[in-house]
C-alpha cells in the first residue's frame, strides 16, 4: 500500500512538471506567431497586427478562436483513423522532446544519458505525421507535398547528424548538460563556425522552413501535406511546427551557443540568471529564423536536395574529419571517465 | 517496472499480430512502426539505452520510411483473400504453433544457462554509451569495418538497382551557369536607320 | 549499463522473443498476398533475436550482447533497402507484387 501512494505521487509530481513545460511553451508558440507577423511587417516597411489588444498582443487568441470556432471538415474518401492521428502524432512529438532539454543547470525534467540522441531520434519520428497527413487525405496535392517534404526531412537529418557528432567529439558525453557545462571556456560556435552555419541552415530545412518552404508553397500547392485540414487539426499542425521552431533554436544554443553560460564569466552578466541567458539566445536564434523567411525566395525543389546531399553532406563528413584529427594532434579529446 | 514491462511487451505482440493479418498494407507498416517503438522501450527497461535509440533512430526513422514510401508508391490494390489461402492457412498455422511452443519449452528452463560461472569482464560504472564504444572500437574493430562495407554495398546495390536515367530531362549545371562570359552571352548589334521610320 | 537495481529477468524477455519469433514466421508462411509481407515479417524475425541478445546481455551484465545487437541492426537495415530495391524494380517489370508472380523470377 506504501509503494503505491509513493509511486502516485511520483506521477503527480512528474505530471505537474509536465504541465509546468507544456503550458508556457504553448503561450510562447502562441506568441511566437504574433511576433513573426510582426517582424515580417516590419522587414517590409509596414505595421503588423494592431487591432486587437494593445499593440496587436491579443492577436494570437484571437485567431485560436478563430481555429476553434471552425467547422472540422474530413474529407469522404480519406482514411479517417490515420487522418485524424497525424496531427496529434505530430504535436504530441513536438511536446515531447522538451522533457530533456535543459534550461539552466539543474532544471530539466529528465537528465537522461542519451539526451541528444533522443531528441534526434524524436525529429526522425516526426517525418511520420507528414506522410500519414499527406496519404490519409486521398488527395494528389496533400500527397505529392507530403513526399516531397518527408523527402526534404530525410536530407536534412543526414548533415545534423554530422554536426552533432561535431560537437559530441568536442564534449565526450551524449548529455545534455554536459554538453553545456564543455563550453564553459569557450562556446562552441567559435571553432566550429561552418557547423554552426550547416545546423541552422538545416534546421531551416528540417522545419519546413521558408527559403525550404516548397512543400507549403502557398502558390502551387494550395497548403501542402495539410490542405484538407481544417479549424482543430490544422491548429494542431500549425501548433506542431511553431514548437518544432522552438525546439530546433534551443538545440543550437545547447550545442553551439553555451545553453544557460553567460557570454563572460564577469560577475556583470552573472547577475543575470541562467535560464535568462538561455531565453535570450533562443529568442536569437527564433529571430533569425523569422528575418530568413522575410527576407530570401524560396529554393526549388531540386535545388534544395542537391543542397542536401551533394554540399552539406560532404562539408559535415569533411568537418567530422577535420575536427577529429585536431583533437587527436593537440590531445585535446575530452575524458570519458572524467 | 512490471507493470511497464507487461505493456509494452503486450501492445509489441500485438501489433506484431496486426502487421501479419491486416489487409491495408499501409496499416502493417503503422503496426511495425508500433512495434518498433515499444521494443525500443523494452530496451530501456533492459538497461540499454543507446541501443534503444539507436533503433528508433535507425528502424523507425529510416528502414520504416523506406517501407511506407514503397507501400504508397507502389499503390497495391486491396487484395481479397482468395478461396487458395485456406488449403494453406490450417497447415501453416499448425507448424507456427508447434515452433511456438518448442521455443516456450526451450526457454522456460533457463537453469541451464544460469548456473554457469560466467566472469562479469565489464564492470566499470560507466554509461552504456561508454561501454559499448569502449569495447566496439578495440576488439571488434574488423567487425565494425566489415559492417561499414556491408552498408557500402547495400547502397551502391541500391542505387544501382533502381536508378534509371530518362532522356531529354533538362537537368541545372551550376558550374556551366557561373562560367559563363560575356562574350558567350551579349553580342551587340549595329542596326541601320531606316529613313521611312 | 546501469546496475540494476533488480535483477533482470531474462525468462519473459526471452518468452517474448519466442512469441515474436513465431509470429513473424507465421507472417511468412501463411501470407498469400504480397511479398512486402514477407519483408516485414523478416523485420520481427531480427526484432525478436534482437529483444533476446538484449535481454542475455542485461542478465550477465556483459556488453557484447549489445554489440551483437548493433550489427544485427546494420545488417537488417542493409538488407531491408536492398529487398526494397528488388520489389521496386519487379513492380516495374510485372506491374503486381502477388506472391505467385515471383514463381516467373525462376531461372
Amino acid at each position: 500500500m506504501d509503494n503505491f501512494f509513493i509511486q502516485l505521487i511520483e506521477i503527480l509530481t512528474i505530471s505537474s512538471y509536465v504541465l509546468l513545460i507544456v503550458g508556457p511553451l504553448l503561450i510562447c508558440v502562441a506568441f511566437l506567431t504574433y511576433l513573426e507577423r510582426k517582424v515580417i511587417a516590419a522587414v517590409q516597411y509596414r505595421k503588423g497586427p494592431n487591432v486587437v489588444g494593445m499593440f496587436g498582443l491579443l492577436q494570437p487568441f484571437a485567431d485560436g478562436v478563430k481555429l476553434f470556432s471552425k467547422e472540422t471538415i474530413i474529407p469522404a474518401s480519406a482514411n479517417k483513423v490515420i487522418f485524424i492521428l497525424a496531427p496529434m502524432v505530430s504535436f504530441a512529438l513536438s511536446l515531447v522532446a522538451w522533457s530533456v532539454i535543459p534550461i539552466s543547470e539543474n532544471l530539466v525534467l529528465a537528465d537522461i544519458n542519451v539526451g541528444i540522441l533522443y531528441i534526434f531520434a524524436i525529429s526522425s519520428l516526426s517525418i511520420y505525421g507528414v506522410i500519414m497527413a499527406g496519404w490519409a487525405s486521398n488527395s494528389k496535392y496533400a500527397f505529392l507535398g507530403a513526399l516531397r517534404s518527408t523527402a526534404q526531412m530525410v536530407s536534412y537529418e543526414v548533415s545534423i547528424g554530422f554536426v552533432i557528432v561535431c560537437v559530441l567529439l568536442c564534449v565526450g558525453s551524449l548529455n545534455l548538460t554536459d554538453i553545456v557545462m564543455a563550453q564553459k571556456s569557450c562556446w562552441f560556435f567559435i571553432p566550429l563556425f561552418p557547423m554552426f552555419i550547416v545546423f541552422i541552415i538545416s534546421a531551416l530545412a528540417e522545419t519546413n522552413r521558408a527559403p525550404f518552404d516548397l512543400p507549403e508553397d502557398e502558390s502551387a500547392l494550395v497548403a501542402g501535406y495539410f490542405t484538407e485540414y481544417s479549424s482543430m487539426l490544422f491548429a494542431m499542425f500549425f501548433l506542431g511546427e511553431y514548437s518544432a521552431m522552438i525546439l530546433m533554436s534551443s538545440l543550437g544554443t545547447i550545442l553551439f551557443l553555451g545553453g544557460w553560460l553567460p557570454p563572460l564569466d564577469y560577475y556583470i552578466f552573472k547577475i543575470v540568471p541562467g535560464f535568462l541567458w538561455f531565453f535570450i539566445k533562443v529568442g536569437l536564434l527564433l529571430f533569425v529564423f523569422l528575418w530568413v523567411r522575410a527576407t530570401l525566395p524560396r529554393f526549388r525543389y531540386d535545388q534544395l536536395m542537391r543542397l542536401g546531399w551533394k554540399i552539406f553532406l560532404p562539408l559535415s563528413l569533411f568537418w567530422v574529419f577535420v575536427t577529429a584529427s585536431v583533437l587527436v594532434f593537440f590531445d585535446l579529446l575530452p575524458n570519458p571517465y572524467g | 517496472m512490471n507493470l511497464f514491462f507487461f505493456l509494452f511487451a503486450s501492445i509489441t505482440v500485438l501489433s506484431a499480430i496486426a502487421v501479419i493479418s491486416s489487409r491495408n498494407p499501409v496499416h502493417s507498416v503503422l503496426f511495425l512502426i508500433l512495434a518498433f517503438v515499444n521494443s525500443a522501450g523494452l530496451f530501456v527497461l533492459a538497461g540499454a539505452e543507446f541501443l534503444a535509440m539507436i533503433l528508433l533512430i535507425v528502424y523507425v526513422g529510416a528502414v520504416a520510411v523506406l517501407f511506407l514510401f514503397v507501400v504508397m508508391m507502389l499503390n497495391i490494390s486491396l487484395e481479397e483473400i482468395k478461396n487458395q489461402v485456406k488449403k494453406y492457412f490450417y497447415s501453416g498455422l499448425f507448424v507456427g504453433l508447434v515452433l511456438m511452443v518448442e521455443l516456450f519449452f526451450s526457454f522456460s528452463n533457463l537453469d541451464l544457462i544460469r548456473n554457469k560461472n560466467i566472469e562479469v569482464i565489464n564492470n566499470k560504472n560507466l554509461t552504456n554509451t561508454h561501454l559499448i564504444g569502449s569495447v566496439m572500437y578495440t576488439e571488434y574493430f574488423f567487425v565494425f569495418q566489415l559492417s561499414g562495407c556491408i552498408l557500402l554495398v547495400a547502397m551502391i546495390g541500391a542505387i544501382v538497382l533502381t536508378l534509371r536515367r530518362r532522356e531529354g530531362v533538362l537537368r541545372q549545371d551550376i558550374s556551366k551557369q557561373v562560367s559563363r562570359k560575356k562574350k558567350d552571352s551579349i553580342e551587340l548589334i549595329n542596326v541601320k536607320n531606316d529613313n521611312a521610320n | 549499463m546501469l546496475k540494476m537495481t533488480m535483477p533482470i529477468n531474462p525468462t519473459y524477455f526471452t518468452l517474448l522473443s519466442a512469441l515474436l519469433f513465431s509470429i513473424g514466421m507465421l507472417g511468412i508462411f501463411l501470407n498469400r498476398r504480397s511479398i512486402i509481407i514477407i519483408l516485414m515479417s523478416i523485420e520481427l524475425l531480427l526484432l525478436s533475436v534482437n529483444i533476446n541478445l538484449v535481454a542475455f546481455s542485461a542478465f550477465h551484465q556483459n556488453i557484447t550482447g549489445q554489440i551483437f545487437t548493433m550489427f544485427v541492426l546494420t545488417v537488417a537495415a542493409a538488407e531491408a533497402a536492398i529487398g526494397l530495391a528488388i520489389l521496386v524494380v519487379f513492380f516495374r517489370n510485372k506491374g503486381s507484387i502477388k506472391v505467385e508472380d515471383t514463381q516467373q523470377l525462376k531461372g
